[in-house]
């Protein structure tokens, strides 16, 4: 059983134990399947080959878990979308996800428009955003320009000063996990 | 490499308590018998829930491939993976000898992972 990690569009060689298995236009990167358990340590190894990787290329992350058989079975699952999958690749290159949770701090409850303002503000700052359903008064993935991250945290921080009737969490770079599907058509 | 910490920006007060207050059993743990030094205790046990959690989430998100035939885990398999996670966590191992705690202190009920995913 092999794993697919990621779809990218770079043809350049793969350290091992990644290797690229052309489909179409596009690529998949994948690896022998961990037999393992799957536990922390082995999420964060996933998470680190792929952080790695998109430094260096553009790439679009495939589910964890998703395995199948052999390479020919990768190259047949990931063929008949690569038109769509290429283009979902122009939409994320060059960019990180960043994620955003605002929670109520406690006193004062914060004012219904508190939430809005800060997504809009950061989604301003950001190429494309994606709200989450969720608990937390937000949750939303902003897709943000590599160069662009520090003045994005920079953002956040300043929205976080205005709003102390907020908690506001900030976590990335991820790779573009919510931005990895063509948009809706 | 377990405890990567993900996170850019916290808080005004620097807690992340509010974030891992979500987890229902977290609060518990964290409120009873920590009298070494309660902030850094709560601060490591918040950040390395949340760290977790926070792969978790987007392990979760919609991503390109996921309706692939034949391979991959289901939703409920991948929320499950978050109770063991925290047992197997060799760093919280580290914290709960450091801080003296019982097991049991530590023993967080990530079942209810799936709502907060």
């Amino acid at each position: 059983m092999i794993e697919l990690l990621a779809i990218t569009d770079d043809p350049s060689p793969l350290r091992s134990p990644l290797r690229l298995v052309p489909a179409g236009e596009v690529g998949v990167v994948v690896a022998p399947a961990d037999e393992g358990e799957a536990d922390a340590e082995a999420l964060w190894r996933r998470e680190s080959l792929l952080e790695d990787l998109m430094r260096e290329r553009a790439l679009l992350p495939i589910r964890y878990g998703t395995r199948v058989e052999d390479d020919a079975a990768a190259a047949a699952a990931v063929a008949p979308r690569a038109g769509e999958l290429a283009a979902a690749l122009e939409r994320v290159r060059g960019a990180v996800e960043v994620s955003v949770r605002a929670v109520a701090a406690g006193d004062p409850e914060p004012g219904p428009g508190a939430p809005e303002a800060v997504h809009e503000r950061l989604a301003a700052a950001a190429r494309e955003n994606a709200l989450h359903a969720g608990p937390e008064l937000l949750r939303a993935a902003y897709l943000v320009d590599d160069a662009e991250v520090d003045g994005f945290v920079a953002a956040v921080r300043a929205l976080q000063h205005e709003h102390p009737e907020l908690s506001i969490l900030c976590t990335g770079p991820w790779p573009p996990y919510s931005f990895a599907e063509a948009p809706e058509r | 490499m377990s405890g990567k910490s993900k996170v850019l920006a916290g808080p005004l007060d620097g807690k992340l308590d509010p974030f891992a207050r979500e987890l229902p059993h977290l609060g518990k743990a964290l409120s009873r018998r920590i009298d070494a030094d309660p902030e850094s205790v709560e601060q490591g046990l918040a950040q390395l829930v949340l760290t977790i959690v926070e792969l978790l989430r987007q392990l979760m998100e919609r991503q390109a491939l996921r309706r692939i035939d034949g391979g991959g885990l289901s939703d409920e398999q991948i929320e499950r993976l978050g109770t063991t996670f925290m047992e197997l966590d060799r760093r919280m191992e580290e914290l709960r000898e450091h801080f003296g705690l019982e097991a049991e202190d530590l023993n967080l009920d990530l079942g209810p992972l799936g709502k907060l995913l």
